[in-house]
C-alpha cells in the first residue's frame, strides 16, 4: 500500500495517508514503534553489544549484574547481557505471531466460507466443531504438545493456532452467509457457474475484509498469548533469548535484582502497544463505514 | 465477645484451657506441663505442602518436617559429634558377630494417646512398618525378626550385619508409633483421616489441609523431656510457594524462620540487626547421571572429557552460595568422605584430546546429547544451562529437557534403551547417616533400572558394595578403606558427575536461640531444642 | 441446549485423550517418589489406569452425571469438591476485576467519547491500549514491586491474613470471604481481604478495563449519529441526558457480551496471576494440576471451564436478545 501511496501518480492517496496520520497521533506512534520494532529484530545482530550471549554463551562469574555502561540493562542470572536478548527477543515474538495467524486463516477461513457458503448441515458440524475449540482452554493444548512432542516454540506456534482459527472461522462465516445470500450470486448458482469458482472469485474476497482488520489487532494478542505459555515454560526453552521466558526466569529474583523482569517485560508491553495502535488506525483508515475514531 | 487483639488473646484461651486441664487431669503424674503465661509460638515457614501422607510407616516426602516434630526414633543422629545418641532408646549393644542388637528403652515414655510406650509397641511399629514396605522400609532389610523379651528391652536378629543403631535413626520409616491408636478401626485409613500417634514433643493441635497456615502443633504436656525452662509451646507450619512472600514474612516478624528463600534474599538478611542466618553445606548433592550403556557416553573417554569439560567452579559461582563444592561422591561431615580424591577439574584442552581420540570434538563428529532435569527447579536449570553452555565450545549439542519427576523418571526407565536420557540431573541425599544410600542405589547392577540411572554395570564396584554394610558393622575402618576405594574408581570410570553439595541458607529471628542445622534431617527443625529468646 | 451439552462433552473427551497422551505416570505421581515397584502397581490398579482408554472414558462419564468427578492424584480428594472449594476464590476475584472495570470503564469510556478529539480523549486512550497490551503476569510483578515492597502500602500476597483464622474466625456461607466476612461483620477480615484483592483485581482487571473502555467509547459514538437518538436531542434532552440515558443503554450491549465472555474466560486463565498472588483459586489449582500431571483433576478443571463458558455463552445470548428486541433469538 505505501508503494502505491509513494507513487506521484496517485496524490489523492499519498495525501489521504497523510492526513490520516496527522489526524491520528496515535496510528502515527504505533506505526513508528512498529517500525523500530521490526528494525530492532532485523538489525540485532549489528547492534547488540553481545550477539553470542543471545545463544549458547553463559559467564558464571558475570551474573546478576546491575545495569551499567558495559551492561545497559544489566545481567541475567547467566552472566547474559540482557540488552542483548532483548534485542534479540524482538526477531521471536512478532515471528510466532506471524506463523500463528497465517496458520489461523489458512485453517479458518476455507472452514468459515464453506460453511457460510453451504449452509443446512455443514454449516451445523462445522459450528459444532468450531464451538468444541473455542470452548477448548488453550493452555491445555499448550501442555499436550509441549509434553508429547517437548516443549518449543514450534509447538507453542501449532498449539496457539490451533486455538485461534475457530474465531476466523466464525466471522468469516457471517460474511460468508450474507453475500452467498446476494442476488448475484444466487444468479450465478442459478446459471451454473461451478462452486468452486463462486468461492474463489466472489464469496471468498467480500468475506474477509473484517477479517484483515481482526487479524491486525490479533498481533499483540497472540503475543501476549505466547509470552504467557513462555512464562511457563510451555514454549521457547533456554537459551532462546525469548522475552516471557526471560520474564519466567527472572521472577525469583526481582525483588532483588529488578533488571531481569523489567526490561523484557517492558519489550512485551511496547510491542503489544506499537502493533495494536496499529491495528486501529488500519481500521480507521480501511472501513470507511465506521465513524472515524476522531 | 471480648475485644482482645491478636497474641493476648491466645494466651487468654490458653490460661483457661491449661486451667481446666490442670482441674481435669486429677493427680496424674503431671510432668512439668508448659507454664500458660510463657506461650512461644515457633512459626516455620515452607514452601510446599506439609502433610503429603499421614502413615508414620510409609511417610516419604515433606510431612517428615513436621512427624520429626511429632514422633521419635529409637536413636537420634547427632552431627556435631557425628555419632548416634540415645531417643527412645538409653543404650543398645551388639553381638560380636553384628547379627543381633539389643536395646535398652527408656522409661516413663507416653504416646498422645495417653498409652506408655513398652517393648511391644515398638516391636509392633517397626514389624508394621516392614510388612507394609512403603516408603523407605527397605532400610529394615537386614532385620530378620525382633523379640520383645522383656517391657524394656528390644532384641533385633539380622540377617547380616548391619549398623543398626544409625538406621534406627532414620529420617522416615523409623518412627515409633502406638499401633492401637485407632483400637478396632483399619489404622492405616485412621492415620490417614488426619490423626498421629506419636511420642514427641508436639501433638496435633489443628490441620487446615490446603490452608496457608497448614497445621498446628502444641506441646504435649506429658513428653518425657519435660517443659522446665523456656520452650516453644507452638509450632505452626505456614506455608508461601513463592520466596519473595517469605522474605517479606520474616522481614515483618510473622514468622520466626524461613527453611528456604534463593540466595538473593537470604543475602539481605545477613548481618542485619534482629535476624540470624545460618549456612550449611547439607547432604543433598547434585549428580548429573550419564548414561553407560548406551550413545556417546558409553565410551569411557567421551564421559571422561565430559567431566572435564565442565566449569565447576563457575557452576559454584553463579550459584551464589548456595552451592559448595564437592570432592568424590559423599558430602562432607559423613564419615566416608575424604577430601583428597582424584576428582575431575575443569580442563577443556584435555577435554578436546579425549573427544578426538574418540572422534569428537571440535573439527571430528558432531555430538547430540539429550539432557533431563526436574522442570521447576531453578538451580537445576541453571546447572544445565551451564553445561549445554560449556560443552557447545567442544562441537557438543545438549538438549535440554525439563520434565515433571514422574516423566523424567519413565523416561530413564523406558524399556527402549533408545528412549532414555544421555544425563539425567537430579539430587541424592540419604535415608540415614551412612554413605552406603549412595552406592546401593546410585552404582549397584540393576537388571532393570530404578535408581542407577547411569546403567552402569560393574562387578568389581558390586563386590564391594555388598561388603561394605557388614563392613560398617564389624570393621569399620575396613569400611572407611572401601567407600575410598569405590569412590577413586567412580572418578575414573565417570558414570556419573558429582557435581555439588547443596548449601542450606536459613534466616531466621534473632529471637530464635540454639539453632543447629543437622543434616541428616533436611529441613527438620526441633522447636523443642531451641530457645525463644 | 443439546448442542451446547455436546460441545461440553466433545471438549472432554478430547481433554482426556490429550491428558492420557501426556507421558508420565499418575500411577507415580500418587504413590510417591520413592515408593516401592509393587506399590505402584498396586496404587496403578487401584485408580483404573490399567482399563483401556475407551473404558476409562466411558466410566469417567457415567460418572461425571453421578457428581463423581474423579478423584485428585495431587489432593487425594474427590475433584468435585476439590473444585467447589477451588471455584468460590476465582469468582470473587473475577468479580471484583471485573466490577473494578465496569465501574472505572464505562465513565471513562464515557469521558473519552464526549470529549473525542482532545487532549482527555488521547490520554484516556492511551490508557485503554497500555490496558489490552499489558502481559498480565509482568503488571502483577510490577505492582508486587512497587506497592508492597518500595511503598510497604498492601500485603504481598494471600487472601487475607491468615492470622486472623485464629483471633477472628470466618464462618463461611458462600466460601467467598468479602461475601462472608461483609455478611458475618467480621470487620477485620473484611479490611485484611479488600486490602488483599486489590492487586490481582486490578491486574485481571486491566485487559477489561482497556476493552470496556475503548468499547464503550466507539459505541457512544456510532450511536450519537443514529436516528432515534438525533431525534431525542432534536426534542431537547440535555446533552447530559443524551449521553447518559440513550446512548449508554445502546453502548452496553456489546459490553454485555465482553463480560460474560471475560468472566468465563477469566476464571481458568487467571492461573498466572493466582499463582503470583498466591490466590487459593481455579487457576493455581489448574497450575498444580498440570505440573503434577493429576490427570482426573485436569479433566475436571477443563470440564469446569467448558461448562462455565458455555452457560456463558447462553446468558449473554438471553441478555442481547432483552436488551435489543431487535435481535431475535434462535
Amino acid at each position: 500500500m505505501i508503494e502505491h501511496a509513494l507513487a506521484p501518480r496517485s496524490p489523492s492517496r499519498l495525501a489521504r495517508l497523510a492526513a490520516v496520520l496527522r489526524r491520528n497521533p496515535l496510528l502515527t506512534a504505533g506505526a513508528v514503534l512498529s517500525l523500530l520494532i521490526v528494525l530492532a529484530a532485523l538489525l540485532a545482530p549489528l547492534v547488540a553489544p553481545y550477539p553470542a550471549d543471545a545463544s549458547v554463551a553463559t559467564h558464571p562469574t558475570q551474573t546478576l549484574l546491575p545495569p551499567s555502561s558495559l551492561h545497559p540493562f544489566g545481567t541475567d542470572q547467566l552472566g547474559r547481557d540482557i540488552l542483548t536478548r532483548v534485542l534479540y527477543g524482538a526477531r521471536i515474538s512478532p515471528l510466532i505471531a506471524v506463523l500463528v495467524l497465517v496458520i489461523a486463516c489458512a485453517v479458518g477461513i476455507p472452514l468459515g466460507i464453506a460453511a457460510g457458503y453451504f449452509g443446512g448441515v455443514v454449516d451445523d458440524v462445522l459450528m459444532r466443531i468450531t464451538d468444541v475449540f473455542l470452548a477448548f482452554p488453550a493452555l491445555l493444548l499448550a501442555l499436550a504438545f509441549a509434553a508429547v512432542l517437548s516443549p518449543s516454540i514450534g509447538n507453542t506456534t501449532l498449539a496457539i493456532a490451533l486455538t485461534w482459527w475457530p474465531w476466523y472461522t466464525r466471522l468469516v462465516r457471517g460474511q460468508a452467509a450474507s453475500v452467498a445470500g446476494r442476488q448475484y450470486v444466487e444468479a450465478a448458482r442459478a446459471l451454473g457457474v461451478p462452486h468452486r469458482r463462486i468461492l474463489l472469485r466472489h464469496i471468498l474476497p467480500n468475506s474477509i475484509t473484517p477479517l484483515i482488520v481482526q487479524v491486525s489487532l490479533d498481533v499483540s494478542a497472540v503475543i501476549l498469548t505466547a509470552s504467557a505459555l513462555s512464562f511457563l515454560g510451555l514454549g521457547a526453552q533456554d537459551p532462546t533469548p525469548d522475552w516471557g521466558l526471560m520474564v519466567s526466569q527472572g521472577q525469583s529474583y526481582f525483588t532483588t535484582q529488578w533488571w531481569l523482569v523489567t526490561f523484557p517485560g517492558a519489550a512485551i508491553l511496547l510491542t503489544a502497544v506499537a502493533f495494536n495502535l496499529l491495528g486501529d488506525g488500519l481500521r480507521d483508515v480501511l472501513d470507511p463505514r465506521r465513524v472515524p475514531t476522531r | 465477645m471480648f475485644a482482645l487483639h491478636g497474641s493476648r488473646r491466645i494466651a487468654a484461651v490458653a490460661i483457661v484451657l491449661g486451667v481446666l486441664a490442670v482441674a481435669c487431669h486429677g493427680t496424674s503424674t503431671a510432668k512439668n506441663t508448659p507454664s500458660a503465661g510463657a506461650q512461644a509460638t515457633f512459626t516455620y515457614d515452607v514452601t510446599s505442602q506439609v502433610m503429603i501422607g499421614w502413615d508414620p510407616a510409609t511417610g516419604y516426602s515433606n510431612e517428615i518436617i513436621a512427624m520429626n516434630n511429632m514422633y521419635e526414633q529409637l536413636t537420634r543422629y547427632d552431627s556435631t559429634t557425628q555419632q548416634v545418641k540415645p531417643l527412645l532408646a538409653t543404650s543398645w549393644q551388639s553381638s560380636s558377630d553384628g547379627l543381633t542388637w539389643t536395646f535398652t528403652l527408656r522409661s516413663g515414655v507416653t504416646f498422645h494417646t495417653g498409652r506408655t510406650m513398652t517393648s511391644e509397641d515398638v516391636k509392633a511399629s517397626i514389624d508394621r512398618t516392614i510388612k507394609l514396605n512403603g516408603g523407605a522400609a527397605y532400610i529394615w532389610g537386614p532385620v530378620k525378626s525382633i523379640d520383645a523379651p522383656s517391657p524394656d528391652t528390644v532384641v533385633f536378629h539380622l540377617k547380616y550385619p548391619a549398623p543398626l543403631d544409625l538406621i534406627a535413626s532414620a529420617d522416615y520409616a523409623a518412627y515409633i508409633y502406638d499401633t492401637k491408636a485407632a483400637g478396632g478401626e483399619d489404622l492405616a485409613k485412621w492415620f490417614e483421616q488426619g490423626h498421629e500417634a506419636g511420642t514427641g514433643p508436639y501433638e496435633l493441635d489443628q490441620w487446615s489441609k490446603g490452608q496457608e497456615i497448614e497445621l498446628r502443633l502444641k506441646a504435649f504436656p506429658d513428653y518425657w523431656g519435660g517443659w522446665s525452662g523456656p520452650h516453644y509451646t507452638r509450632y505452626v507450619f505456614r506455608v508461601t510457594p513463592q520466596p519473595t512472600t517469605a522474605a517479606q514474612l520474616l522481614r515483618s516478624g510473622q514468622v520466626s524462620m524461613v527453611e528456604r528463600m534463593t540466595p538473593q534474599l537470604w543475602q539481605t538478611f545477613q548481618n542485619q540487626p534482629g535476624f540470624t542466618t545460618t549456612d550449611d553445606p547439607s547432604w543433598q548433592t547434585l549428580l548429573a547421571m550419564l548414561n553407560t550403556s548406551y550413545g556417546p557416553l558409553a565410551d569411557e573417554r567421551v564421559r571422561q572429557a565430559v567431566a572435564s569439560a565442565i566449569d565447576y567452579q563457575g557452576m559454584i559461582s553463579a550459584l551464589h552460595g548456595g552451592a559448595e563444592q564437592i570432592s568424590g561422591f559423599v558430602p562432607p561431615g559423613l564419615w566416608g568422605h575424604f577430601d583428597d580424591l582424584p576428582n575431575p577439574t575443569y580442563d577443556p584442552q584435555r577435554a578436546q584430546q579425549l573427544l578426538a581420540q574418540a572422534g569428537y570434538g571440535p573439527g571430528g563428529k558432531p555430538m547430540t546429547l539429550t539432557l533431563t532435569y526436574v522442570q521447576g527447579d531453578a538451580d537445576e536449570q541453571l546447572v544445565a544451562s551451564l553445561m549445554k553452555s560449556d560443552l557447545a565450545k567442544l562441537n557438543v549439542t545438549v538438549d535440554v529437557r525439563p520434565l515433571a519427576w514422574p516423566a523424567q523418571w519413565a523416561k530413564a526407565k523406558s524399556s527402549n534403551p533408545a528412549d532414555r536420557q544421555d544425563i539425567l540431573l537430579f539430587y541424592w541425599w540419604p535415608d540415614y547417616a551412612d554413605p552406603y544410600s549412595w552406592f546401593i542405589n546410585l552404582f549397584h547392577t540393576e537388571s532393570k533400572p530404578y535408581f542407577n540411572l547411569c546403567y552402569y554395570s560393574n562387578p568389581q564396584l558390586d563386590h564391594m558394595i555388598d561388603a561394605v554394610e557388614s563392613q560398617a558393622a564389624t570393621d569399620r575402618q575396613k569400611a572407611i578403606a572401601t567407600y575410598k576405594q569405590m569412590q577413586e574408581l567412580l572418578l575414573r570410570a565417570a558414570p556419573a558427575l558429582s557435581l555439588y553439595t547443596q548449601v542450606y541458607q536459613k534466616a531466621m529471628l534473632s529471637s530464635v536461640k540454639g539453632f543447629v542445622e543437622n543434616p541428616a534431617y533436611p529441613n527438620v527443625v526441633f522447636a523443642y531444642d531451641l530457645t525463644p529468646g | 441446549m443439546a448442542l451446547a451439552i455436546l460441545v461440553v462433552a466433545g471438549v472432554v473427551v478430547l481433554t482426556f485423550v490429550i491428558a492420557r497422551v501426556v507421558p508420565g505416570d499418575p500411577a507415580v505421581s500418587w504413590a510417591g517418589p520413592h515408593a516401592s515397584r509393587a506399590e505402584i502397581a498396586r496404587v496403578r490398579h487401584e485408580l483404573g489406569l490399567d482399563r483401556p482408554l475407551p473404558v476409562q472414558i466411558g466410566r469417567y462419564f457415567v460418572g461425571v452425571l453421578d457428581g463423581n468427578w474423579g478423584t485428585s492424584i495431587h489432593t487425594h480428594r474427590p475433584v468435585l469438591s476439590d473444585l467447589m472449594d477451588r471455584a468460590p476464590a476465582s469468582i470473587e476475584l473475577v468479580t471484583v476485576a471485573l466490577v473494578l472495570s465496569l465501574v472505572l470503564g464505562v465513565p471513562l469510556g464515557l469521558v473519552s467519547a464526549k470529549w473525542s478529539g482532545k487532549a482527555v480523549d488521547g490520554v484516556i486512550r492511551v490508557g485503554a491500549v497500555l490496558g489490552v497490551s499489558m502481559p498480565a503476569f509482568w503488571l502483577a510483578l510490577i505492582l508486587q514491586l512497587v506497592f508492597f515492597q518500595r511503598l510497604h502500602l498492601l500485603p504481598v500476597a494471600g487472601q487475607y491474613d491468615p492470622n486472623l483464622d485464629y483471633t477472628h474466625p470466618l464462618t463461611q456461607y458462600t466460601r467467598m470471604v468479602l461475601v462472608d466476612a461483609l455478611v458475618t461483620g467480621n470487620w477485620s477480615v473484611l479490611r485484611s481481604a479488600a486490602a488483599h484483592v486489590v492487586l490481582p483485581a486490578l491486574v485481571i482487571a486491566s485487559y477489561p478495563l482497556g476493552v470496556i473502555t475503548r468499547m464503550v467509547r466507539a459505541s457512544v459514538l456510532d450511536s450519537v449519529g443514529e436516528d432515534h437518538v438525533r431525534m431525542v436531542r432534536a426534542l431537547g434532552f440535555p446533552e447530559r441526558s443524551v449521553f447518559g440515558r440513550f446512548a449508554l443503554k445502546l453502548a452496553l450491549n456489546p459490553v454485555i457480551a465482553v463480560v460474560a465472555l471475560v468472566f468465563a474466560y477469566s476464571l481458568a486463565n487467571t492461573f498466572l496471576v493466582e499463582a503470583i498472588f498466591d490466590w487459593p483459586g481455579l487457576g493455581s489449582y489448574a497450575a498444580d494440576s498440570i505440573s503434577s500431571l493429576d490427570t482426573p483433576a485436569i479433566v475436571g478443571v477443563t470440564l469446569f471451564v467448558a461448562v462455565v463458558y458455555v452457560l456463558a455463552n447462553l446468558v449473554v445470548d438471553l441478555l442481547q436478545a432483552w436488551l435489543d428486541p431487535r435481535i431475535a433469538l434462535r
